[in-house]
Parts: structure tokens; sequence; C-alpha cells
């Protein structure tokens, strides 16, 4: 699993990060970082609920 | 048969009344019976120019409600279909108050999202935790000032106080300009209340308020950007976009509308929510049951049960279709976001506040997209901290009158509403 980011489409509102903190990040320079882009299987379905939390759809997930 | 646009002139207005000064002075339970009926029989029906305009628009024919869950979702995502650039409320406004008072909330990409962006920083979930204590420390300051009283009116003495102290913390704002910017941005939203307006003309007066609020914010970015400091007023007077910093009145355009958006939400979704916790004592108990475990869900209900900002408009970019209706370019899309909030396809019992309710899909802070609430997460932080304030401290606090409403198309406003509780000792 490998989590996928449009930064085109990211706003950097970060609710992304409030779902997952560990996976993601949104800097102080408001640039959304992936901290661990490719996170472990049993991780899945807290990485979907953060994929899903994009107001902009923004994020993906390619196996 | 095809579907052929009809022009604006010669569209007729559905029989639903949205646009009457009576229909907007109604109670949001009033109002609901109305969105029921078109929910389930003309989810996108276009309607007659609202009463009292600011302005007298001679192009103004009317506009599209989008009243259903999924369609107001679908609207919000189709930014380049409807633009936010021609204004964001239903009324037609003046273009320079737009340009004023709406900041990037009334601007499409490109420019949009490289302007959001400044802004984000100051609102990321680690920033909102890194000015967590001074928001529990706003909290337990207002309800340190009321604690002994007994009786107060909770909007203009807790409600309003809220996000008055944690945005001006957030921009740097001097205790001795608060009240009177929070006061004055009420008119960005308010131009319909007869209370606030008393018998003031709405447009002068809406001037007015931004005239002062533009030069309240003048006088700080002259000072930060002699002297920064860490607020958000210093880090805008240094931020650059493509290679060049922002124009004071770019800076001011952000400050008006952090300042409104900022103060009228938080402000009515704190009463709202006074209200129903006092008309729904068995949701109280249960809330108090596990405050802090439950309060993060809880409040996900107050502000679908507030819906503290009952309207957003769009403009359509082309000719285009949404739900069946065909929409033509200069269209004005109204997008009622009550309506989808108690949307019956989404939500069980929507009459019903159920601080349990989970998941909670509520609109309140948008219905994603770019425009979806920069402020959300500040939103949640601050209704947990006075909550819990308020549910610790003032265990029996509850409305002892019905609170008045304000008037208006855009925020759910509550004026004042009188509650009583046992002092603290």
């Amino acid at each position: 699993m490998r989590i996928v980011l449009d930064k085109d489409k990211c706003s950097s509102l970060g609710m992304c990060e409030s779902v997952a903190p560990d996976f993601f990040e949104v800097g102080d320079d408001g640039e959304l970082n992936i901290v661990d882009s490719t996170p472990p299987s049993d991780k899945r379905a807290l990485i979907e609920e953060a994929v899903a939390a994009c107001p902009t759809s923004a994020l993906s997930i390619e196996d | 048969m095809t579907a052929v646009a009809d022009s604006r002139e010669s569209r007729p207005y559905d029989p639903a009344d949205l646009s009457s000064r009576a229909f907007w002075s109604q109670t949001a339970a009033e109002r609901e019976e109305t969105f029921a009926v078109l929910r389930a029989e003309r989810p996108v029906s276009w309607h007659q120019p609202v009463e009292e305009m600011l302005i007298e628009d001679p192009n103004d024919q009317g506009f599209w409600a989008v009243v259903r869950h999924a369609d107001l979702v679908e609207v919000t995502k189709r930014h380049q279909d409807f633009l936010s650039g021609e204004g964001i409320v239903m009324e037609s406004i003046p273009q320079e108050l737009l340009d004023a008072g709406q900041g990037f909330i009334a601007l499409d990409p490109p420019r949009h999202t490289k302007v959001r962006r400044l802004l984000s920083s100051a609102f990321t979930p680690k920033q909102i935790a890194r000015i967590n204590d001074q928001i529990q420390a706003n909290a337990k300051r207002i309800v340190d000032d009321i604690a002994g009283k007994g009786e107060v009116d909770f909007v203009t003495e807790v409600a309003a106080l809220v996000p008055m102290h944690n945005i001006c913390d957030m921009l740097g704002i001097d205790e001795d300009d608060r009240r009177k910017m929070s006061y004055e941005s009420q008119f960005a939203g308010g131009w319909n209340d007869p209370e606030l307006m008393g018998d003031q003309e709405p447009l002068p007066r809406l001037f007015e308020a931004m005239g002062y609020l533009g030069e309240l914010a003048g006088k700080y970015i002259e000072e930060r950007r002699a002297n920064p400091g860490n607020d958000l007023i210093s880090s805008l007077v240094q931020a650059e976009v493509e290679g060049e910093h922002l124009t004071d009145d770019e800076i001011i355009s952000f400050f008006g509308l952090l300042t409104v958006a900022g103060n009228d939400t938080t402000r009515q979704s704190t009463s709202h929510a006074m209200k129903a916790l006092t008309d729904f004592p068995d949701q109280r108990a249960w809330l108090t049951e596990d405050l802090d475990g439950r309060l993060p869900t809880a409040v996900e209900e107050m502000v679908r049960w507030a819906t503290p900002i009952m309207t957003f408009r769009r403009t359509a970019a082309r000719d285009c279709e949404l739900n069946g209706q065909q929409i033509t370019e200069g269209d004005k899309v109204v997008m009622f976001y009550a309506s989808a909030n108690w949307d019956t396809e989404v939500f069980e019992h929507p009459e019903r506040f159920d601080l349990s309710r989970d998941p909670n899909p509520h609109v309140s802070f948008g219905g994603g997209g770019i425009h979806h609430c920069l402020g959300n997460q500040l939103a949640r932080q601050q209704l947990r901290a006075v909550w819990h304030q308020l549910l610790t401290r003032l265990p029996d606090i509850e409305a002892s009158g019905e609170p008045s409403y304000a008037i208006g198309t855009f925020f759910h406003g509550v004026n004042h509403l009188p509650v009583r509780f046992t002092p603290e000792r």
C-alpha cells in the first residue's frame, strides 16, 4: 500500500493529520508532508479514513 | 422532451418561498418545513431574488436552491462549474465590499490555492494543539468572570467572547480593541437584523463597519511590519506569494474574513448548544457521564444542530447540469446548509439532538472541496474547551428564557439567551 498525494489539489487543511498524525503532517510552511508513504497493512483502515477525510480528494491509495 | 435551458428572464419561479423577509424571520424549525418539501419533491429549484437586497441589481433574476445533502456536496466539489469570485452570500454585494471583506473565501483557483496556503499554517492540527493552552485559558477566564453571577446573557458574556479572544490572540490584537472589533464584525452578516441595525441604513453601516475593520487592520499591519511578533498578522506581512509580498489591501481582506468567520460562527454554535442542552436533558445527562471522553463526538452534533452558516452562494461559470436541472452561465446557485443537515437520506431523526450521533457527516464546515472551513479544528477545540469549563464548574447552567434570534439569510444568529445557574463558591 502506498499513499499518493496530488499537490495541486491539496489545500493543507490537515484533516488527514487529525485522523492519522503518524503518517501525515502539515509543516509550518503550509506544505503537507507524508511522513510514511508506505504504511504497514494493519494501518489500512486508518489510512483509508484519513484519505476519505480529505475535502479536496488530494489523497489516494495505490496497491 | 429535450432539456433546453430557460433564460433567466423567462424561467418560472418555484412556488415555495425562500426569498421573503418573512421566510427568514421564521425559526429554523419552521424553515425546515419548506426545505422538507423541496428536498422530497424539487431538490434543485429556481426562486425569486431575495427581498430587501443591499443594492438594486438589475441583472439579478433569482437563484437556484440546492437543498439535498448529496447535491450540496456536489456543488461544493465542482468549483470549476460553480464559482465563488462573484460573491458568496445570496444578495448581490457591491464589488468594493466583496474585495474588502470576503478574503480568499470569494476567490477562485489559482489565486485561491496560493493565498489559502499562506493561512493554512496558522490552522494546522499541530498549530491548534500548540495554542491549546491559550484556548483553555480563555475558556477558563470567561467562566471565571460569570461564575459568581448566577444569571447572565449567555450570548454576550460567554458565546461571543470565546471566539473573540481566541481569534484576537491568533491575530495579536490588543485587549482594548477586541470588543469593538467583535461588535463591528457582526454587520458583515447582520444587515437584515432589526436589533443590530436599529434605524441605521444597511449599506452605509456595512461600509462603516468594513471601514473600521480596515483601519484597525492597517494599524496592526504597520506596527507588525516594523516590529514582527509570533502572530498571524506578522506572518502575513512577511509572507510571499510567487516572490511577491501581499499588499496591504490583501492582508486587510484576510483580516476581515478571519474576524467575521472567526467570531460569528463559534458564537452561534455555542449559543444554540446551550439552548439544546436545556431542551434535551437526557442528552446532557449522557454527555456529563463521561464529559471529556464524549465531548469530541458531542461537538459534532452541536455544530450540526446549530448550522451557524445557513447559506453560501456560487455563480455558474458555464451552462451545466445539476441533478437534472439545466443551469445557465451566470446563474446564482445557493446551497442551504440547514436543509442538508436535516436530510433524512443521511441523518436518522435529524430533529433529535443526539450527542452520540456517529458517524455525523454534517456540512456545517462545508461539503468538502477547496473552500472547506479553514477554522474547523479551531472551532472544535474551542467548543470542547468552553463546554468542559461550563459543565464541570456550572453543572446546572440552563436557559432561563427564550433566545432572541437574529434575522438574516447568512448567519443562524442568536442575539441573546438568558441563562441561570448556581453561582460557584
